[in-house]
């Protein structure tokens, strides 16, 4: 069996945190915007382009977590040497900073992108104004994001 | 400093460092649980509801505005308004197949049944129930048609091929007489109602007894289907059905009260379990001894003011068509709310239901007046509602 030091399977916790967390919510935002955009497809073909573009707003959520735990899997896991426990806590912290921003910033991207698509296949003139209120819910995420890149700069993993 | 640490942690109770990081580790899990789950279950109770309440405000973008009603108004004849309607898809699939009036019914009945097809598992029993609004529109057409001796033909023109008769309408319409078309209902659940209520009907000559004992078969029902609201979404769905109920009983009251009735007259009619206007209540409305009794023995619900405010047309014209008027807004205006309130449940399609319900009625309206002739255009703006 592999030796692995609990610096590194903390490391790998804050990785999968990282992704996880922020992927359910990302997936669960992106369910309901795209559930939405279905329905208004289903009575205005013209609604696809559109549709297609609150659908994958609350994607971003999901790539922020896949960065981070990138980051942390190239700079403790896969750089072989054995991390120090404190390393592997300061990765878990990144990881939970994405994972739940992303997860609250994703679902509720999605539920505002599946309201917008509602009112602009109601009324077309709400696409911008539409696009506006979806964006709002992104910055939790940007938080999350910038906080688990802080974190790993001055915790010693970027360093 | 990792000293300190390793001194804390044994101080503590644990054997290593290992151990105490596998147990924040635990409480950090079930922390996280607890998080996700909290976060995630209000959402997931909107989720059944994005789809269908994307379509419902796709057909709610298409309802007719105040300038497009205005515009047929000004149409200068009944073909003008036919063509105006064919300009828009919704309508101009029907408008060439049917007569102006049944087109329009058709449409709204298109949509009821959209409604009750994409209407989330909670809450689709309540929407199917609606449909059989169709089934009971169509008996009594078919009945009175029969009684007045029109053909299959002309019969057709008043029956909407929607509902769960739809597949008997047919022999319904073909029937020789009412006798056949109660054989034709054999093992429907409309055999009974009609079965006591069409000699009452053959006896007086009034519809109201008929179409009472109908309008109170599917609104009693419906209301049983939300009689136990299982959250939110079918509360806010017993609220609508419930103010639809009240007025109902409100209309059988007051109508009875300008025609004179009394208590037993009226109470085989009464939906008795109704919304704010509970059963005692109701009595009290039904012993009142004429309209204005009515209108004051509703203090302390919502409908004493609105009802009180219709008083005066009705002191004037002696026709009972502005309580009627203050009622249906009323019901609507119950569903606009709930349509604001609750955008991300039931809000919406109950909303749309209501407006759509308003646009067939104004259209028919509009239709009617351009019919007959000496109707301005601002005298048939003044009846829209």
């Amino acid at each position: 069996m592999v030796e692995i030091a609990l610096g590194t399977a903390l490391a790998a916790i804050g990785a999968g945190m990282a992704v996880g967390f922020a992927g359910l919510g990302s997936g669960l935002g992106q369910g309901i915007a795209a559930a939405g955009s279905v329905g208004a497809v289903a009575e205005d073909e013209d609604m696809f382009a559109r549709g297609i573009i609150f659908t994958a707003l609350p994607e971003t959520q999901a790539i922020y977590g896949f960065l981070i735990a990138i980051l942390i899997m190239v700079f403790t896991i896969m750089a072989g040497k054995a991390l120090p426990a404190s390393l592997g806590l300061v990765a878990i912290g990144a990881g939970a900073a994405i994972g739940f921003a992303g997860l609250g910033s994703g679902m509720g991207q999605g539920i505002t992108a599946s309201s917008a698509v509602g009112a602009v296949v109601e009324n077309e003139d709400m696409f911008a104004r539409g696009i506006i209120f979806t964006a709002l819910s992104e910055t939790q995420a940007i938080y999350g994001f910038l906080i688990a890149i802080l974190l790993m700069v001055f915790g010693g993993i970027l360093g | 400093m990792a000293e300190d640490i390793a001194t804390i942690v044994t101080g503590l109770g644990f054997p290593s460092i290992d151990a105490f990081l596998a147990v924040m580790f635990l409480i950090l899990a079930i922390f996280g649980v607890i998080v996700v789950i909290s976060t995630i279950r209000p959402v997931l109770s909107m989720f059944p509801y994005t789809y269908p309440n994307a379509r419902v405000r796709a057909r709610m973008g298409r309802i007719f505005t105040e300038k497009q009603f205005s515009e047929i108004i000004e149409s200068g004849n009944i073909e003008e308004v036919k063509n105006y309607l064919r300009g828009y898809p919704d309508y101009a699939k029907y408008i060439d197949q049917y007569p102006l009036e049944k087109a329009l019914d058709i449409q709204l009945a298109e949509n009821y049944d959209l409604v009750a097809r994409i209407s989330p598992e909670n809450s689709r029993d309540s929407f199917k129930f609606l449909l059989k609004k169709w089934d009971i529109k169509n008996l009594k057409s078919i009945i009175i048609a029969k009684e007045v001796g029109l053909s299959p033909e002309e019969t057709m023109d008043l029956v909407i091929p929607f509902g769960e008769l739809s597949d008997k309408l047919d022999a319904l319409i073909d029937a020789d007489d009412i006798n056949e078309v109660l054989s034709a209902l054999e093992g429907t659940e409309y055999t009974q109602i009609l079965e006591d209520s069409i000699p009452i009907y053959q006896e007086s000559r009034m519809l109201l007894p008929l179409e009472s004992s109908l309008d109170k078969y599917l609104l009693e029902n419906l209301l049983r289907t939300v009689a136990t609201p299982e959250d939110d979404n079918t509360a806010y769905l017993k609220n609508y059905v419930g103010d639809l109920v009240d007025s109902t009983n409100l209309k059988i009251i007051l109508r009875a009260k300008v025609d004179g009735l009394k208590f037993d007259d009226i109470e085989p009619y009464m939906i008795t379990d109704g919304y704010q206007i509970r059963e005692w209540k109701l009595k009290d409305l039904m012993e009142a001894e004429n309209v204005s009794g009515v209108v004051s023995g509703l203090e302390g619900t919502d409908y004493a003011s609105l009802l009180a405010e219709a008083m005066t047309d009705y002191n004037e014209t002696g026709s009972i068509a502005a309580f009627e008027t203050a009622l249906d807004n009323h019901v609507n205006d119950t569903a606009k709310k709930i349509s604001l309130k609750n955008q991300f449940g039931i809000g919406p399609m109950i909303g749309f239901l209501s407006r759509k319900e308003r646009e067939i009625k104004n259209l028919k309206i509009i239709a009617r007046g351009k019919r007959e002739d000496g109707f301005s255009p601002a005298q048939i703006k003044e009846m829209l509602i």
